[in-house]
């Protein structure tokens, strides 16, 4: 009995000590799936990739404090980056290869390179199948790195909350996405939702797109009619205000931002009696997916946003038990 | 005997702590964290030996008003809800209506649309209904 606990621990701890040099393959996969999206513009002050005068500067109080800056967080930085669920020798290896691709030599990075049989046996072995997935990708997703999601990146019931990805997760190209078959013709040859999005005005949410300030912004032009390119729609410019129980902010829906999309056949009469009080709406059935939930929840933004249709201040501030 | 046992204790707590852990994390399954407003739609495909055809509704938005589909072309707001088939697609009903060689690629290239991973149900990913009220939809899918 005992020894079968000793067996068992022993294996633990050579699984956990058998990676530990810098691999600056699989840093590449973490830096392309966490951290391009400050590193690779530079955004807030991030040094960019490549770039040699920034990293030197960073590994000067050595290699040691900059992976501790990485995991704690520093500036603008969270903490690793803002994903939680990359372990330190992620950060590390990210580390190595942020480092060699600014062509910065510190003494343990080149040791480590040097020394190490491990990560020199490993990066070659993982070379090979990263140049293969390669060629199909060129198709279309040109910057998305690899098929294989990171080890690390865990998902479901080990997640801090369910209900919030992590940037890595955003936007999935077709292949990586668990709806498009990977076999398929469309995994590669269909438009990945990133590259589309690039130029559009970023959201919170959804698709982390904000899609009525891109047309606002004239970033997409969609059309109003099938085939007739400069038939424009029927705005109707009127809010209505809705009054809540509780102590969230009343509703305010804009007709404005409704009928730049959709027809009044949409909501009316089907879906909303057009007459004032007609309409009993709970967030249950809006959560269920009636109501303001036919789109919101499902391709409009989500109901997480609660400020954007909560956006008017109560007249009289609420008062939570006056009559109990 | 009963000494050793008492060492043993803290060691045999650890070390189920530890396979449990291990256990978690093995069985967690692979979520599909597929693109907010991704409807697959599987009425009738898998039956007839193609894949489910997965509809990407930010795509057609860059280049659509929601009314062109929604009520020009009559698609209901359901996941499934509109009973398309091939028959009504070639006659210029639903996809069709774009999906002719002209608007947009005709009905030649079945693997674009038809790319659904085989299994996947009718629903639309991302929504609160597919988290909240049936996530054990979700699960079929992993």
């Amino acid at each position: 009995m005992k020894r079968t606990y000793i067996i068992a621990v022993l294996l633990l701890l050579s699984k956990s000590l058998s990676v530990q040099a810098a691999d600056v393959v699989n840093g590449k996969k973490v830096v392309d799936l966490n951290c391009v999206a400050c590193h690779q513009t530079g955004v807030m002050g991030a040094p960019k990739i490549g770039d040699t005068a920034q990293w030197t500067k960073r590994t000067e109080k050595g290699l040691t404090q900059l992976t501790k800056n990485a995991i704690d967080g520093i500036k603008s930085m969270p903490a690793k980056g803002g994903n939680s669920l990359l372990s330190d020798q992620d950060i590390k290896d990210s580390i190595a290869y942020f480092l060699s691709a600014a062509n910065v030599k510190t003494e343990s990075a080149s040791q480590k390179t040097k020394d190490s049989p491990i990560s020199s046996a490993k990066s070659t072995k993982e070379i090979t199948p990263q140049k293969k997935k390669a060629v199909p990708q060129k198709a279309s997703v040109a910057s998305t790195p690899s098929k294989k999601p990171i080890k690390t990146v865990k998902s479901g019931a080990m997640k801090f909350n369910r209900l919030m990805k992590p940037p890595s997760e955003w936007n999935p190209a077709p292949f990586e996405d668990g709806i498009h078959d990977p076999d398929g013709e469309g995994a590669y040859t269909l438009q990945a939702p990133k590259e589309a999005f690039s130029q559009l005005n970023k959201a919170s949410s959804g698709n982390r797109v904000d899609w009525m300030k891109s047309l606002d912004n004239k970033k997409i032009m969609p059309r109003y009619d099938r085939l007739d390119e400069t038939k424009k729609p029927f705005v109707m410019d009127l809010n209505i205000v809705r009054e809540v129980k509780g102590s969230m902010p009343d509703v305010v829906y804009p007709h404005k931002q409704h009928t730049e999309w959709l027809d009044c056949s949409n909501c009316h009469p089907d879906i909303f009696i057009p007459k004032k009080g007609a309409n009993q709406i709970s967030m249950a059935s809006i959560l269920m997916g009636e109501k303001c939930g036919v789109c919101h929840g499902k391709v409009a933004f989500p109901v997480s946003d609660c400020r954007k249709c909560h956006s008017k201040k109560k007249k009289t501030p609420f008062v939570a038990s006056k009559n109990n | 005997m009963k000494k050793n046992n008492v060492l043993l204790a803290p060691f045999r707590t650890i070390c189920l702590f530890i396979c449990l852990v291990i256990t978690l994390g093995l069985i967690s399954p692979k979520v599909v964290h597929a693109e907010y407003g991704d409807v697959v739609i599987n009425n009738y495909s898998e039956e007839a030996g193609m894949r489910p055809v997965v509809f990407p509704h930010w795509f057609h938005r860059i280049r659509f008003r929601c009314k062109v589909c929604h009520a020009d072309l009559g698609f209901k707001f359901e996941a499934g809800g509109n009973k398309i088939d091939m028959l009504k697609i070639i006659d210029g009903e639903y996809c069709g209506a774009c999906h002719n060689g002209e608007v947009a690629w005709s009905v030649e290239n079945c693997n674009l649309c038809h790319s659904g991973k085989p299994g996947t149900t009718t629903q639309v990913h991302g929504s609160t209904v597919q988290q909240l009220v049936s996530p054990e939809k979700d699960k079929q899918n992993k």
